[in-house]
Parts: structure tokens; sequence; C-alpha cells
């Protein structure tokens, strides 16, 4: 992990201006193996500082991929230039966004590196068992992915602090043939956050969830198409945190409302109906810990929760510090940057949907004729909340029962017109932290929600 | 960045002290300076110093692969013994290999040097036209930056590539806001390696702030219908990339769930269509030189007349399957024109889309895909009429490429492809 080298180089901060120092670390180890054939084994390690300065609301940013105290110093110089820079082709000023408190986040949790010995021999382990146990497979593909975030952080106006954020999966794909002979997969990502260790010193556990993932590609194998058509369905807990981060985070993301989204005019009105409740949450979830901890952000906010909609009403927007004293809002932490040489943007963190009262059961024997959509593979929304995401694993719902299987398909909408029909919530919240949102900067989030019951249109052939 | 040759020599004298004797690695310095911009002013002004080095290390039949950002002699040293580490760990596989000598080559491209002052001033003079000839366009994000790189390839074969390259890239992203009607998103960019033209007259620029601004009223298409949908450059490559990597990339040809396993030297797709990765081509302004498995970058021709000429293999799929590599990592499109004019074809057409952009998930391998039409109108009668919303596109990859009603005179060109509209049949298409 890394060691301090950045706050002897505090005193190099400039007086009325706002600087953020930030030394960090990113790493990443992939394994994958396809139909038994070890085709990658990588490590990659990359490391640097940056600095941004904002001098009259004009920002300059800049990084070197050392970290030293003199990268430190070279790039609190070079930041200072650009925004320097910036002010001389420009005549307007604002001025800078309140402080929101100052101190020192302590650290939370650890890195710890393992061999890539013993990541191939997990994914060798997974592997034999999966051709073993399931011959009749078309392909089978075995994926490690390990990517840890190491950052510390120096500001003029705000909180310090040395933060980490380490998650691993282990993805697997399986692919089977229809009686025609066509194609169709499925894959499911298993892990959490936190390190190999964390997770996979028993690839056993993993088998149920293998082997669920196998007989649904197996009825899907038999699977028909849906009906397009707009369509009562049950959503998922995957696919209702597919909805709470694509179609509606997104729009609600300050710099994106600045750019037109349709959540500009909606602020205080009725978006959804009245069983949904929406937020980000900063770092825990019902006492736990979230998927992807946020202590601090990378302005130096101390990471809170942002309510985003209140029992259907559109109450706020995720900011940085800039777009919170512009809409009147406090910032609780979204802005973050991917690499060391990311200048921190509006991200989400833990997106969630709040759960309701009724149970999956309720929700699926309440439907006559439509669909339950399980699992997504991605998503996709825009500005005025029109999303779609590909939905890779479902069934139909006969008279309050469960039917065939479907083939791949999608479902579309208008984020603010369906949330609207949205009548049955279930207790439970799914979560998935195994995702990259990319908006300039990949980068990692979490999303969840409950089985939802709503309508929708879906993609048919 | 100069001295990246003298830290290769440092970098080969590690590995040999450490009995290396096969590994191959590219060294890589790079520098960005982005001009961010939000609305229409400058927001930020970003530079980026970085490195990057990438090493495959071979153990007999074992290969490890190892990268990171620090070449300080200290860092190559770890990635040494990184890469070490990890080729012991693996598994034996000959197929894992890198190509035999290509002997040494210097290669220059794009602009080396920038004339910053000429950019910032395009830049602003971009900004200016679209506050007053495009009132309504809110440009939420962008960047205009300048990339230069110097990157030095060796192996133990005995090649060594050196390159030195540069451009200026221009990307904005926006939407059309009239009151409490805004569109969704919408996008344009290129590169290019001279600034001889105003930012708001390179490629299609004006269509897409133009097609924006005509996008606050839409209509959602009624019922469901199979019509022509005739695709914009942008989003033809975008399918391009969907049925190379589904039908003829590494992974399916590898896994054998390709439909199109053996199917090179039939016609697979329509003879208009063309396509070939030309990365020496003299539009393409920064292009491949050099693979990742160590071979000269070669112009490949992928369909000729709907012929499928070759799967796009990398030497490990080569070796793993028995089957032709192709010395492209399959990037710099270029697709031959068409003998129809875009406004002969629109004039075709009874009942369709001119669709902009795709929004959907990646297709099976079945080559299956479901999405919405984004940035895209209705075309009713032979003319373009209003811009659609709540509107899904469906059908099958492999079906419309072999199904093409026409491919424009037309090809725009951002810098990095060069692509014309083609229209194509049997899209299945439904509103709400």
């Amino acid at each position: 992990m890394l060691q301090d080298v950045l706050q002897s180089k505090c005193a190099l901060f400039a007086d009325g201006v706002q600087t953020v120092l930030r030394g960090q670390e990113n790493r990443s180890r992939r394994v994958v193996i396809m139909k038994g054939n070890l085709v990658q084994n990588a490590r990659s390690e990359s490391k640097g500082v940056s600095a941004r300065v904002n001098r009259d609301g004009k920002f300059g940013f800049a990084s070197v991929a050392e970290y030293t105290p003199e990268a430190a110093e070279k790039v609190i110089k070079a930041a200072t230039d650009n925004a320097l820079l910036l002010g001389r082709h420009s005549d307007s000023k604002t001025a800078l966004p309140a402080s929101f408190g100052t101190g020192t986040i302590p650290l939370y949790g650890q890195i710890v590196d393992v061999e890539q010995k013993l990541i191939i021999e997990l994914c060798r382990t997974i592997d034999d068992h999966i051709a073993k146990t399931y011959p009749d497979l078309a392909s089978r593909t075995v994926v490690y992915t390990e990517d840890s975030l190491d950052k510390i952080i120096y500001t003029s106006d705000a909180f310090n602090g040395h933060i980490v954020s380490p998650r691993c999966y282990v993805y697997v794909m399986m692919s089977a043939e229809t009686k025609d002979g066509v194609p169709v997969e499925m894959f499911k990502a298993l892990g959490g956050s936190g390190s190999f260790y964390d997770h996979f010193t028993n690839p056993e556990t993993l088998y149920p969830q293998i082997e669920e993932l196998y007989k649904r590609l197996m009825d899907k194998k038999e699977g028909v198409y849906a009906e397009a058509g707009y369509k009562t369905v049950v959503l998922g807990g995957m696919m209702g945190g597919m909805l709470a981060h694509e179609a509606v985070g997104h729009t609600v993301e300050a710099d994106l409302v600045r750019g037109g989204s349709v959540a500009g005019p909606n602020l205080g009105k009725r978006v959804a109906s009245d069983l949904v409740t929406m937020v980000d949450f900063a770092h825990t979830y019902d006492g736990k810990p979230a998927d992807l901890p946020v202590y601090l952000d990378d302005e130096g906010t101390k990471a809170e929760d942002a309510v985003l909609i209140k029992d259907g009403i559109l109450v706020g927007y995720m900011n940085d510090r800039e777009s919170a004293a512009e809409y009147g809002m406090t910032p609780v932490g979204n802005a973050r940057g991917w690499n060391f040489s990311d200048e921190p943007l509006i991200r989400m963190r833990n997106t969630c949907i709040l759960p309701g009262k009724n149970t999956v059961e309720e929700l699926i024997a309440s439907v006559d004729d439509g669909y339950y959509l399980i699992d997504s593979g991605n998503g996709q929304a825009d500005l005025t909340g029109e999303f779609m995401f590909g939905v890779t694993c479902g069934y139909e719902i006969k008279n309050g029962k469960l039917g065939r299987a479907l083939l791949d398909t999608t479902v579309s909408g208008v984020a603010f017109d369906m949330l609207k029909t949205v009548d049955m919530a279930s207790d439970k919240v799914e979560w998935s932290g195994s995702g990259f949102c990319g908006k300039k900067q990949p980068m990692a989030v979490s999303m969840g929600g409950p089985h939802l019951r709503c309508k929708i249109m879906i993609g048919g052939r | 960045m100069s001295e990246i040759r003298a830290i290769a020599d440092s970098f080969d004298a590690i590995l040999q002290s450490k009995n290396v004797d096969k590994y191959t690695y590219t060294l890589v310095q790079s520098e960005k300076q982005e001009l961010n911009i939000e609305g229409t002013s400058f927001k930020l002004m970003r530079t980026v110093f970085n490195n990057f080095g990438s090493l495959k290390v071979f153990h007999g039949a074992r290969m490890g692969s190892v990268s990171g950002n620090d070449i300080s002699e200290e860092g190559l040293a770890k990635l040494a013994d990184d890469g070490i580490a990890a080729a012991e760990s693996a598994e034996e596989d000959p197929c894992h290999d890198f190509a035999p000598d290509q002997g040494k080559e210097v290669f220059r491209q794009g602009v080396y040097e920038p004339d910053m002052d000429r950019f910032f001033e395009r830049t602003k003079e971009f900004l200016d036209a679209v506050e007053k000839e495009y009132p309504k366009i809110r440009i939420m994000m962008g960047g205009a930056s300048f990339d230069r790189s110097h990157w030095i390839s060796r192996n133990t074969n005995g090649t060594e590539f050196e390159d030195f390259s540069g451009q200026y890239e221009f990307m904005v992203e926006f939407s059309a806001v009239d009151g409490e009607r805004t569109t969704g998103m919408n996008g344009c960019g290129f590169c290019t390696k001279d600034l001889d033209t105003p930012f708001i007259d390179m490629c299609d620029v004006r269509k897409q702030l133009e097609d924006t601004q005509n996008s606050l009223d839409t209509k959602s298409v009624e019922g469901k219908f199979e019509g022509t949908v005739i695709m914009t450059p942008s989003c033809v490559t975008q399918f391009l990339y969907m049925l190379m990597s589904n039908y003829i990339g590494n992974n399916v040809i590898i896994d054998g769930t390709s439909q199109w396993l053996d199917k090179v030297g039939e016609k697979v797709a329509d003879e208009k269509l063309t396509v070939a990765l030309k990365p020496f081509d003299e539009r393409i302004v920064v292009g491949e030189r050099g693979t990742q498995d160590g071979f000269r970058t070669e112009d490949v021709t992928i369909f000729d007349h709907g012929v499928l000429k070759t799967h796009m293999l990398n030497l490990y799929a080569s070796n793993k399957t028995g089957r032709p590599m192709i010395k492209n990592t399959g990037s710099d499109v270029v697709v031959e024109p068409g003998d129809s004019a875009l406004e002969d074809i629109i004039a075709s057409v009874d009942h369709g889309l001119l669709m902009g952009s795709f929004s959907g998930g990646q297709p099976g391998t079945n080559g299956e895909f479901s999405g919405v039409a984004k940035n895209s109108f209705l075309i009713e009668n032979g003319k373009v009429t209003d811009a659609v919303m709540e509107t899904m596109v469906n059908g099958n990859l492999g079906s419309i490429f072999a199904d093409i009603r026409a491919i424009s005179k037309e090809q725009l060109c951002d810098g990095a492809s060069v692509v014309p509209y083609i229209a194509f049949n049997g899209i299945v298409i439904s509103g709400k």
C-alpha cells in the first residue's frame, strides 16, 4: 500500500485557491481460461501523483507518473499554471465553493496481494469442475479479475485521508446450443469487495451458484423470443439496480443536469410512484459495509448518503463541490477519478432503490400475462431518461406462474414515466458491485434494488 | 521524451541479468494536454505525463504478461521479476509466442510538435459558433486534446520498432434544450494532424448539431414493421465492430461458437460490402504500426464484395486453431463507398429509419440484436420527417449484412475510420 510522501508538500498550497493533492496506485490482476486454455495471465500496476487547483472557477489539473515528493511539487506548479492559463482566456470569475469541514478520515480496510499462481489454480479448479460436471456445454470461460484503488488525499480546505478500495470477482460464462444449433450464453459474477482471501479460499462454496447458472442456461436453450410490446413485468433485483443506476442515477448527476437532463425541471416534483425511494449510499447499507464503500472523495469531501428520490418525489442530485454551490445543495462525496491522471467527475457509488413490503412470490403470482426479467448484461440511458437494458435471463409469467425461459431481449422506457408504473416492490435488495460505469473515465460502481412490478417496453423478434 | 532508447537498453540488461532468454516488451512515454469544455466556456486545463511498460516473459512454453507505469530502473527490475513470476506460475501452452524477426524500423505519424495557441483559438472559435448559430445546443462535456507518444518495442527475435506520433483530438457531447423540453445526448468528434479547418466544419459536426436541434419534438413509431434502416457512418462502425467481434474475432473462433467458423472464402455478406483495416491509408491520422504479437502491421481486407477473406485472429488464436492469422489488431476501418447519393437512398425508402446510434447490449454469438434507436429520424415516403423516441430496432447481424439495400457515395472520415452510410433491409422497428 502507498506510504505517505505528500504531506510535506501541503506547504506549497497557495492562498486564495483550492488545491487537492492526490497520490494513487491502481492495480489489476486478470486470468482467463477459455475452454480449458489459459489465454490470459496478466498483472498490472500504475502509480502517480496529481494536483487540481481551482482559481476563480477555472480548474488546472496536472499529473506525473511518479509517486515522489518531487513529482508532487511539479504537479502543484503545473496545475497552478494551467488554472492561470485558463483565467487568461476568460473574463468570468466564479466564487470558490464553501468548505464543509476539515479533518482526517481514518483508513478503512487494506489491500492484500495474492500470488498469480493461486489465481491460476483457482480458475483451473473451477474450470475443471465445470468441464467434468457439465460436459454438454458448447463452451465455457472462467475469468478472474481484481482491481484496487489506493489513494492518499491532501486538500487546502477540506478533509484529508488515506483510502483503499479493493474488489475481486470470478466471472463464469457458459454457452450451449439450441436444437437448431444456435448458441445461447449466460454469465455470472461471483465475489465482491475485498481481496482474494475474502472470497475464494474454498472454490466449492461457489459451486451452488454455478449449478444455478447452468440450470438457467439449460432453460434458455429451450427458450422463446419475448413478444414485443408494452408489458407488465417483474424486474429482478439486478434489473432494479440497473434501473437505479442507468435510468435514474445518470440523470441526477449534477453535471448532466447542467447539460440539460430531464431531472433539471423535475426537482421537487413527482417522478415515480410513492413506493420508490432511491439513495446513493456512501459506505454503509442496512448497518453493514456497502459493496463499494466510499469514505472520502477526491475533492476531500467526507462521504455521506445522497437521497435522490423520496416516496416518489425527486429531492436531490449527486454533486461535486462546485455544482452543490450552484444548486444550493450539500456535497456528499461523489467526485471521484479512476486513475491518478484522471480529474474527479461526479460519479455514483452504491446506488439503490429501497425495498418494499411484498415477497417475490407475491409479485410473480400477481401477474396474469407478462415476464419475469432476472438479469441484465448491460444498460444505457440518456439525458431524457430514455433507457435500455439488455436482458440475459428471464421467464414468461402466465397466470401467476413462471413459464418458458426467454432468449436474449432488451427492455426500454423513459425512467420518470416507467417509475410511476411501479405498484409492488419486494422486501429484499439484491446488490451487484462488479460493474464499471463509463463516463469519460471508467469507475467501479455498485447498484442494487428489490424486485419491482411495473410496465415496460420489451423488444421481441 | 527522448531517453526511451536508453531506458530500453537498460531494460534489456536487467532481463538478461535475470537470465530471461525469451521476452518481448513495449515502453511508452506519453503526454496529453487537454482543454475541458462545459457549456460554451473552458472549464479545466489538464496536463498528463505518463509512462507505460508491458512485458511478456516466456519460461519454456509458459508465458506471463505484466504491465505498469514505473519505467525507472527500480520499476523495470520489479516488472521483470513480476513477469518471471507470472511465467513460472503459468501452465505450459506452446501456442503463446511472438513474431519472428521483423527487422528494425522507425515510424513517424501525425504531428509531434503542436501549435497550442492555434488549437486554443480553433476551440474558442467553435464555442462562439455554437453559441451564435445553434442557440438551443447545450454542451454537456467536451475536450480538445493534443496527445503524443514515443514508444519502442523490442523482442529477443531481433525486432525493434520505434514510433513518434501525435494528433489533435476534439470531442463534444451535447443536447438541445428549449424551456423544459430536452433532447437525448448526441456527440461528435474527430482527430486531425492540422488545424487548417474550423472545427465546426470538420467531419459531420454541423450535421450532428443541426440534427440535435431538430430533435426537440419527437414521435414514437406506431406499431411494429419490418423496414429499411439507413445507418449513419458512426452507427455503421458500431455494427461492424459487433459483427467482427461476434463472427470472426479470436474468442468465438477459439471456442468454436462462431456462425462463420468455416466460411472463409465464401460469400457471407452482400456483394456491395467491401471492408478493410487500413492503418496505412493517408486519411488515417495515426494508424497501428506494430501488432501486439510483434508483427509489422499490414493492411488487411476482411470482406471483398461480400466474400469473407479472413477471420481476425492473433498469433495465439492462429496457433491454437491452426487457422491463418492477420498482422493487424483490428482498428482503422475503411468501408468502400457505394454508387448512390445519400439523398437518393433516402428518397427510395417508403417507411424506415435514419439511425444515428444504437443503444443496446452486445449481441450474443447468435447475432441477434435488440435495442433502442437513438439520434434517429423517421423516413416516410422518401423524406426524413420526425425525430423518434421510444423506438426499438431488432434483427440479426449476419442477416442484415447479407441484405444491404444501398451504400452511399459519401464517406465520413474522422481521422480514425472512413465509413459511408449503409441502408439495411430486414430490421424490425417497433414503437410503444
